[in-house]
């Protein structure tokens, strides 16, 4: 026989489309990385290239409002983590909690992104002022942009933990945001450690 | 894993869902198709406006100079000149090629040549091609706004691309459209590697999979890991125009700044060295394929050609450092460039003696997938020449921004990549249109075509030895270059046979399609590859049972075949003596 019958109602075992989803998130993963891979290339370029960093006479920055950034981000993707093993044990009141403990930390690290551009403005430094600044800005703006449809995708969480029973997409759907979430969250950790602290 | 079963779309009822926003692979394909053309026809335009120029400084360009250009008297003036060069070379790579080859083709092969009902995320796919088509509206809008469009070669180097060299909104625009376009492309390229990675047929192994899968396939995996690097740096530079960073400002042009123009061309060519070989990769598996379908014979060393391929897509992620030899550049550096630089040459001449190596002693068909096949083999081998004096140093320094340079990657990104897709057009216009196109006007546009490049790239090649620099409006106020008019007026010339070559191939396309009433047989080439073993052109979700794979793609002259064929299908089990 050479052909496999397939018929249109065959049962979707969805264990395909679940490889193909993890494989297609690995390659954005993969996309992105290369994005941000790029702008630390130029990053570490000026860097090297300058005799004196921060260049022209410029100050570090403090590191207050950063740091709580650091801290919403982490903090959010460890109750992500923890939204995973209740999704797997189907605990459906653990899943809330801990949507709401990744939820509200990401809409906080949002909120302490936006203050950290207001401070910057207030002191002065704009995207404009140099080399220094406009990688701040730069890195942070794309960030952020990564940022706000991953809180959407976030999001996209909520139904979920509001059903008992789910089926393989809600699974993917739970692994892919997951993914997406905890890699903006090492992006961020990269951002942090190179630029604000050493 | 290698295979499973698809959630299946109802077949589109209504105009919008079957034509427009269409989930099913093979009408992308078609989409793409047309789309490429218009880009082929808007970007060919462009390059004859540049060749006048070139042969006919000062005069007016004749029928259309009036309307394009009625404040210098139909004369295209010197600013135009750098739109046209740049948006020529925009056009051509990103709206032309791009679509023709990995929009259209890929679509359409792979998943009918895997065994696939669709591809892996349908309605990513049809994303992909909106977002292009949204890319080419903001590119062709650039044309438009005040002070024009961008003027700063396809490279977009900074300072010439920065508010300094190029004040106007053009440059913005184009940088967010090519933007624009790498997101699609990439959304393309998880769809493509997925779908390879996931749908194979049962029984189908990667070393089952035709050469076209492969440099698809490969080409895949190069856009989606190199075209968010073009992202960043157009995304910086799109910072530096609009929101005032400094990152590619330095010196006087900066008002603070330590920025460096020259950052911008490491991230240009780490993505651009690799884009070269995504534009070739897919026409290096579509001719390995078709020199094989048509020389009756197994592709020679089709595991090595495979190999190779791989190969050069590892090695050219590597190479890039050749396009800046001139940038002060370190010795040590340098040498380090031309030596992996050198070392693409062994899998190229591997697969290229592969393709000699199909042809040697086989019932070659001249049909018109296979002229243009080996037209490919003969200007791909000129390109792939060309490249070794460009990518050593030493005579890269003398040869370096010439027409020499141009010749050279228009002999291996033009000529090649353009006789491969009409390759693939004229191969696969049967399953994707259901009739075939006419032979004879396919020979007449392969032989025009053919000789007119043959002019045209030749000839830049020799004025480029002769010293003609690229990108100058008017290169003949230079005394030493007075001299090289003639050659130049007779590139237009081939050039403009080139350009009327193209006049078969349209009138066969809107013949065939329009007026002609013969529907094509199912597989017309006799090719044993899975897509032919369907109805023609290909139903809705292609296969109706999943085919089971039992042999490769180029089983040909098997002298122990009894079905009177001479060509086995890969379903079929492999005869053995």
């Amino acid at each position: 026989m050479n052909t496999l019958e397939v018929k249109n109602n065959i049962q979707y075992s969805g264990e395909g489309e679940k490889l193909a989803a993890s494989i297609a998130m690995i390659v954005v993963l993969v996309s992105f990385s290369m994005l941000f891979a790029s702008l630390f290339l130029a990053y570490f370029y000026y860097r090297i290239t300058e005799p004196v960093w921060p260049p022209m006479g410029m100050e570090r920055l403090n590191l207050f409002v950063p740091t709580m950034s650091t801290t919403f981000i982490i903090l959010s993707s460890i109750s992500l983590f923890g939204f995973n093993h209740y999704f797997k044990e189907a605990n459906q009141l653990k899943m809330k909690l801990t949507l709401a403990l990744t939820i509200g930390p990401a809409l906080a690290f949002m909120g302490s992104q936006l203050f950290l551009w207001e401070s910057f403005k207030n002191i002065g430094l704009y995207a404009s002022s140099g080399i220094f600044p406009s990688i701040i800005y730069s890195f942070t703006w794309i960030h952020v942009a990564h940022i706000v449809a991953a809180i959407f995708s976030l999001l996209w969480l909520v139904p979920i933990s509001l059903k008992s029973e789910h089926t393989f997409k809600d699974e993917n759907v739970v692994l892919n945001v997951g993914k997406f979430w905890h890699f903006l969250s090492i992006i961020w950790l990269i951002i942090y450690f190179s630029i604000f602290v050493f | 894993m290698a295979f499973y079963e698809q959630h299946i779309h109802p077949k589109p009822t209504t105009f919008l869902s079957k034509y427009i926003f269409s989930f099913d692979h093979k009408m992308i394909a078609r989409q793409f198709i047309w789309y490429g053309i218009l880009g082929l026809g808007l970007g060919g335009m462009m390059a004859m406006l540049i060749r006048w120029t070139l042969s006919n400084p000062g005069v007016p360009f004749p029928v259309l100079g009036n309307l394009f250009f009625p404040m210098s008297g139909g004369v295209v003036p010197p600013d135009s000149y750098a739109m046209l060069f740049t948006m020529h070379g925009t056009i051509m790579i990103f709206y032309a090629i791009t679509p023709l080859l990995i929009g259209a083709f890929g679509n359409f092969c792979i998943p009918l040549m895997i065994g696939a009902r669709d591809m892996a995320f349908p309605a990513m796919n049809m994303l992909s091609f909106w977002l292009a088509v949204l890319s080419a509206i903001i590119l062709v809008a650039s044309l438009f706004v005040p002070l024009g469009a961008a003027a700063s070669g396809w490279t977009a180097y900074p300072t010439l691309s920065t508010l300094i060299g190029s004040p106007g909104v053009g440059q913005t625009l184009w940088a967010i459209a090519i933007f624009v376009l790498g997101i699609s492309s990439t959304m393309g390229a998880i769809n493509y590697i997925t779908t390879v990675i996931t749908l194979r047929a049962p029984g189908m192994g990667y070393f089952d999979m035709p050469l076209t899968v492969w440099g698809l396939w490969l080409t895949a995996i190069l856009n989606a890991i190199f075209l968010p690097v073009l992202g960043a740096g157009g995304l910086l530079l799109v910072f530096d125009r609009v929101f005032g960073t400094q990152f590619f400002l330095a010196g006087a042009a900066a008002t603070n700044g330590t920025g460096d123009p020259v950052l911008f061309q490491h991230v240009f060519w780490i993505f651009g060295h690799p884009e070269v070989y995504i534009l070739i990769l897919p026409a290096w598996g579509m001719v390995s394929d078709i020199l094989s379908f048509f020389s009756r014979k197994p592709a020679f060393g089709a595991k090595a050609t495979a190999l190779a391929m791989t190969s050069i897509t590892i090695l050219s992620t590597l190479v890039y450092g050749h396009h800046m030899y001139t940038t002060q550049m370190s010795p040590l550096l340098t040498q380090t460039f031309m030596t992996l630089t050198m070392t693409i040459s062994i899998p190229s001449a591997i697969f290229f003696a592969n393709w000699l190596g199909t042809l040697w002693r086989g019932s070659i068909r001249f049909t018109s997938p296979m002229v243009f096949s080996m037209g490919v083999v003969f200007v791909f081998g000129l390109g792939g020449l060309t490249g070794l004096y460009l990518g050593t140093v030493t005579t890269d320094l003398y040869l370096h921004d010439t027409y020499f340079v141009v010749g050279h990657f228009h002999y291996t990104m033009a000529a090649s990549v353009l006789l491969g897709s009409f390759a693939a057009i004229y191969f696969w216009f049967p399953k994707m249109f259901g009739k075939m196109l006419c032979e004879k006007l396919a020979l007449t546009h392969f032989w025009i075509t053919f000789l007119g490049l043959n002019g045209v790239f030749m000839g830049m090649m020799m004025v480029g030895y002769g010293g003609m620099h690229r990108r100058i409006y008017n290169p003949f106020i230079y005394e030493y270059l007075e001299k090289l008019i003639p050659l130049n007026a007779l590139i237009t010339t081939a050039a403009l046979l080139m350009g009327i070559g193209q006049i078969p191939f349209l009138i066969n396309l809107v013949s065939t399609l329009f007026f002609k009433k013969e529907m094509a047989p199912d597989n017309p080439w006799e090719v044993g590859t899975l897509e032919w073993t369907i109805p023609t052109p290909a139903p809705h979700y292609n296969f109706k049972n999943i085919p089971v794979v039992k042999c490769g793609p180029h089983e040909f002259g098997n002298p122990n075949l009894t079905t009177g064929r001479d060509f086995q299908y890969q379903t079929e089990e492999l005869v053995k003596g």
